[in-house]
């Protein structure tokens, strides 16, 4: 006999979550603890329940399936369900995610749950470097309980601090545990530089450079904030010049 | 700005070319009146020169007065008078520099300007002056052509892009697989409830198709598009999603484009309804006013949530869209208050004309 696995739901239409639950009757293995209708809602029923297996749809209202993973740190026993998503889904075949495309049957379903019951006790590596791999729209931070989302229109400026890193928007700061680097990596080049060692700018963001010194240069943003600007960081500024 | 003063290599053939008049001028003083050379281009050269500037006043001339506000009255008033003023001050300065130039020479009194000289520039002056607005009114001509041509072009690449965008919108992959799961969901639960779900589904893809082969149709069709729209959404998200509807009757037969209301409702349950944990109240309005038709639509959103609006980019391109069929003649605003989503739209009320879809 099978260890019984405790399962969460998450999807933000109720037929869908009947459609799964239906198709999980037959697995008499499988214990249903929760559902979840949106991403918050996920994010707290994961915490709480700490879940063996999720099943987990990915456009959903307020957080997308993506980002529960990364507010959680959730890195295995996930089945991804989506409707369409080209991008996600080019996504997932690389890194061997597993996902169910609606409408599904209870075969495909079945094998899926084969399929992760399997890996439970591989360590994963998988969806920590899929959520690296994903470009970011909006930066979701968790914070004493709380969840930010921060839109990518509205940040001047990413510092490291220590182990975090600080994002600056609309005159407002908030800490996350991040590296710089794996930020970077998610952001997109054109849009944001890394022109020191510890700070991340958003092109729009900055008004112009200054040279206070002989090799020592600052960007002034808009809002008046002066950051550093290193030597191979004005080298990929100097790319952009023309548009400042 | 002027086309030949903004243009550094262009203004510098312009002086050349004048500068050339000028030593012709003075060639012709010299030949004709036995001036001596350097009187003649002294007087010659400045004079001539300055009439090339003041040449490129007949521009703003032309641009005071549009082709389209043109009578053969005013155009003789406007460009004679013109002339004829320039003309006059010209000449009195070419006098008055003679002058001076003679006194400086030792030669008091007009020696290089004699009455008939004095007339031939002065007429010479008037008919420059007219070739030069008649240059310039080509000029304006070619360049309010070149300038419509690009506008076409660029309104054609619009027209295009919201076309593609409106085929994407009217397949809507995720919008059809997700359906589809709902029926699959729903042949258990409640067979009726999936075989209505699926005939739903077909009577909104069979309106769309149908619809989209039209440019513009009657809101009353485009409200029935909403309908089947809706009654799938209503499926799908269950008692979350409430519409209220107050059309005017009115407004019925009034000429829009197609999928001219979806998009937005679309827009409504996907940025409000979806995000909150009760649902709300769809409300969709239209009334004509003096001429215009008025189209209301506003949902409630979650307080707190950034992404209400969505990046808006959806919004954007419907506009640019519904702007590009409109040039000039729409409106469409939308706002955030008191935790609901308005939007509001405007285009002209032109009413179908009975029976002229079947001709």
């Amino acid at each position: 006999m099978n260890k019984i696995l405790q399962l969460l739901i998450v999807d933000d239409e109720p037929l869908a979550r009947a459609l799964t639950r239906e198709y999980l009757a037959k697995h008499t293995d499988i214990n249903i603890i929760g559902e979840a209708a949106n991403g918050l809602a996920a994010v707290e029923a994961i915490n709480k329940l700490a879940p063996d297996l999720i099943l987990l749809d990915i456009f959903m209202p307020k957080l997308n399936g993506l980002e529960v993973l990364e507010l959680t740190g959730r890195s295995s026993g996930v089945i991804f369900t989506t409707a369409y998503d080209q991008y996600a889904l080019k996504a997932f075949d690389l890194h061997a995610v597993d996902y169910l495309l609606k409408p599904f049957s209870q075969a495909r379903f079945d094998d899926a749950i084969a399929r992760a019951r399997k890996l439970l006790d591989v360590p994963p590596v998988n969806i920590p470097e899929l959520i690296a791999d994903t470009k970011l729209e909006r930066i979701v931070v968790r914070d004493r309980g709380q969840i930010h989302i921060v839109p990518l229109s509205e940040v001047d400026y990413v510092e490291a601090q220590d182990d975090y890193i600080s994002i600056h928007w609309n005159g407002k700061a908030i800490l996350k545990t991040q590296s710089l680097s794996s930020l970077e990596a998610q952001l997109d080049e054109q849009e944001f530089v890394r022109i020191h060692r510890s700070v991340i700018v958003k092109l729009s963001a900055v008004k112009y450079l200054e040279r206070i010194s002989k090799d020592a240069q600052v960007a002034v943003l808009h809002s008046g904030v002066k950051l550093p600007v290193s030597r191979a960081g004005y080298e990929r500024l100097k790319v952009f010049v023309s548009q400042l | 700005m002027h086309p030949i003063l903004s243009r550094p290599h262009r203004l510098l053939w312009y002086v050349l070319a004048w500068i050339i008049a000028g030593i012709l001028l003075a060639w012709a003083l010299v030949a004709v009146h036995s001036v001596v050379w350097h009187s003649a281009l002294f007087f010659a050269l400045p004079t001539v020169l300055l009439y090339g500037f003041i040449l490129t006043s007949s521009y703003y001339v032309c641009l005071s007065l549009p082709i389209r506000q043109r009578t053969a009255v005013r155009v003789v008033a406007v460009f004679g008078s013109a002339s004829l003023l320039i003309s006059v001050l010209w000449v009195m300065l070419c006098i008055f520099w003679s002058n001076i130039i003679g006194d400086a020479t030792g030669h008091p009194g007009n020696v290089l300007l004699d009455r008939h000289l004095t007339i031939l520039l002065f007429v010479a002056a008037v008919l420059a002056y007219l070739v030069s607005l008649l240059a310039h009114d080509v000029f304006i001509a070619f360049e309010n052509i070149r300038s419509a041509e690009r506008q076409q072009i660029a309104s054609q690449l619009q027209a295009r892009d919201a076309e593609l965008q409106m085929l994407r919108s009217q397949i809507n992959p995720h919008f059809l697989f997700n359906s589809l799961n709902s029926i699959s969901a729903l042949t258990s639960i409640n067979a009726a409830a999936a075989r209505d779900m699926a005939i739903e589904l077909g009577s909104f893809y069979r309106k769309t198709l149908a619809l989209s082969e039209q440019t513009q149709i009657s809101l009353g069709e485009e409200v029935e598009l909403c309908q089947y729209f809706l009654a799938i959404e209503k499926i799908r998200f269950g008692e979350k999603l409430q519409v209220s509807w107050a059309i005017d009757p009115a407004t019925l037969t009034a000429q829009v484009p197609a999928m001219f209301m979806q998009p937005l409702i679309e827009n409504a349950i996907k940025h409000g309804i979806c995000n909150l944990s009760d649902g709300g109240v769809v409300q969709i309005k239209s009334v004509v006013e003096n001429g215009w038709l008025h189209i209301a639509i506003s949902n409630p959103v979650e307080p707190e949530s950034p992404s209400a609006i969505g990046t808006a980019t959806g919004l954007k391109n419907f506009k640019a869209r519904i702007h590009n069929l409109y040039p000039e003649k729409s409106r469409i605003s939308w706002y955030k208050a008191h935790n609901n989503f308005y939007l509001d739209m405007i285009i002209p009320f032109e009413p179908a004309v009975a029976g002229s879809r079947n001709e």
